[in-house]
């Protein structure tokens, strides 16, 4: 039996004005299938992500773009978490990532980048391997 | 174990809880949700201490309204109510026990309000439109300084009523359309609630809807706590009138129905020993029970036999660290 408290918890969101929402749907019951609990929200705020992170104490968060803002949101929310005490809750990024975009996103900390045609494995491995890093739980075992 | 990570074990946790500390809050609400033994202790701890905080459930059929209702509804609630919690619960993949909860997606707009908590719950395979151990985390809720408390349930079928023993006061919503006089009068849901609420009152059948529910309390008899009230969570109709008429019921002594008083104590008490005591059996590392369930497994031992060992060994050993306070 698989305990419960193995259980990993995600919060997947994209910007409220940003109707963009095939991707973070695949995805979310990706992780679902993958025996994950996903919380879903359109933020306003880049703040807002973090004040849902933390009331819904998730593992990772998954922000996905479709239009702009991928540097600058991304770089509010690192800036809340590590104000909110959780600078190491980690964040990972998806969606229209260009090239230009990804030594700053790196620079701030995102711990990956899936840019379209990432194999929806590799996508749900990441989620899973950053749950259970941020939980302190090891690789595979069971809690 | 997840509430032991990075130093916060459940006495540091419920310290936080008592300042209202939010990280505290929603780690302790995991441990509960995960039924660790800190969780079962953390429960224990809270299940006194509602105090002042009442609490709304929040029930009816999927897409009737009930994440749109609450967000709406807010703007009036916040003003009569200082802090408010909102448990909002989905269903659990019978398939693989992943969720995809989305309630909170509807109340985006007070993601950032410091004077509410939102919480999205996983059924986790519980039926009856709540969790098991919802009723602990109300209770969380309530030490960690909320004055109220929202449930919303898990929006499937007719008879999802678990929620009536746990809050002071229930709402079931309904869109326009639900059926005839004989739906309105069959068992179930509609007759936990003491507002009937018909959501959608933009849509051209809810003054139907309305006539089949007034027509079904009217068969009940007067009860005057019970009432139907139309409201539009889209246009903001009818909003004000139904926070009045929550906040009149939860004023009066007589919808205090808490769940202690609702509950058999020896059920009760059942229930929060086989939590604590399962929780103690399933984790940690221990060679004697190691032993044990590999016995009862391979038929070395009768399973009754091995049942019994456990009970003895937990109750001889010092149960975790010194209880909460």
């Amino acid at each position: 039996m698989q305990d419960p408290a193995a259980r990993s918890r995600v919060l997947l969101t994209k910007s409220f004005i940003d109707s963009h929402d095939r991707a973070i749907a695949t995805i979310a019951l990706a992780l679902r299938d993958a025996a994950m609990e996903v919380v879903l929200i359109d933020y306003e705020q880049p703040e807002d992500v973090v004040s849902v992170a933390l009331q819904e104490d998730v593992d990772v968060i998954g922000v996905s773009f479709m239009s702009g803002g991928q540097v600058e949101t991304t770089e509010k929310i690192v800036a809340e978490l590590a104000r909110q005490g959780v600078p190491d809750l980690p964040i990972v990024v998806g969606g229209i990532i260009r090239p230009f975009d990804v030594p700053p996103l790196e620079a701030v900390g995102v711990r990956e980048i899936f840019r379209g045609g990432a194999p929806m494995a590799d996508v749900v491995a990441t989620f899973e391997r950053l749950s259970r890093e941020y939980r302190g739980l090891s690789q595979g075992a069971e809690a | 174990m997840s509430a032991a990570r990075k130093g916060f074990d459940a006495a540091t946790l419920l310290t936080g809880v008592r300042r209202s500390d939010t990280l505290a809050i929603s780690r302790a609400i995991t441990a509960i949700e995960n039924e660790t033994s800190a969780g079962c202790e953390l429960a224990l701890a809270v299940a006194d201490s509602r105090g002042g905080c009442r609490t709304i459930g929040v029930t009816g059929p999927p897409g009737a309204g009930k994440s749109s209702l609450i967000n709406a509804l807010m703007a009036e609630l916040l003003p009569r109510f200082g802090r408010i919690g909102v448990l909002t619960v989905d269903p659990s993949s019978p398939v693989s026990g992943g969720a995809v909860l989305g309630d909170r997606v509807r109340m985006a707009a007070y993601s950032g309000n410091p004077n509410v908590f939102i919480r999205s719950l996983a059924s986790r395979g519980h039926l009856g439109g709540v969790t098991r151990t919802t009723r602990s985390v109300i209770d969380l809720l309530a030490a960690g300084g909320m004055d109220l408390v929202i449930v919303e349930t898990v929006g499937t079928g007719q008879s999802e009523v678990e929620v009536a023993g746990l809050t002071d006061l229930k709402l079931v919503v309904c869109a326009p359309g639900l059926g005839d006089e004989m739906q309105a009068i069959k068992a179930g849901v509609l007759e936990i609630a003491d507002l009937l609420v018909v959501n959608k009152a933009d849509l051209p059948d809810a003054e139907r809807t309305m006539m089949h529910l007034k027509a079904m309390l009217g068969y009940r008899g007067h009860d005057e706590r019970r009432a139907a009230l139309k409201v539009s969570s889209m246009r903001g109709e009818g909003l004000t009138e139904l926070a009045e008429a929550i906040a009149a019921r939860l004023a009066q002594s007589v919808v205090t129905s808490t769940p202690e008083r609702r509950m058999h104590p020896r059920l009760r008490l059942a229930e929060d020993v086989a939590a604590l005591a399962a929780a103690l059996v399933r984790e940690g590392a221990n060679p004697e029970l190691d032993a044990l369930a590999e016995a009862a497994a391979t038929g070395a031992l009768p399973r009754h036999d091995a049942v019994m060992a456990a009970l003895r060994a937990l109750a001889e050993r010092e149960i975790t660290v010194a209880p909460l306070r």
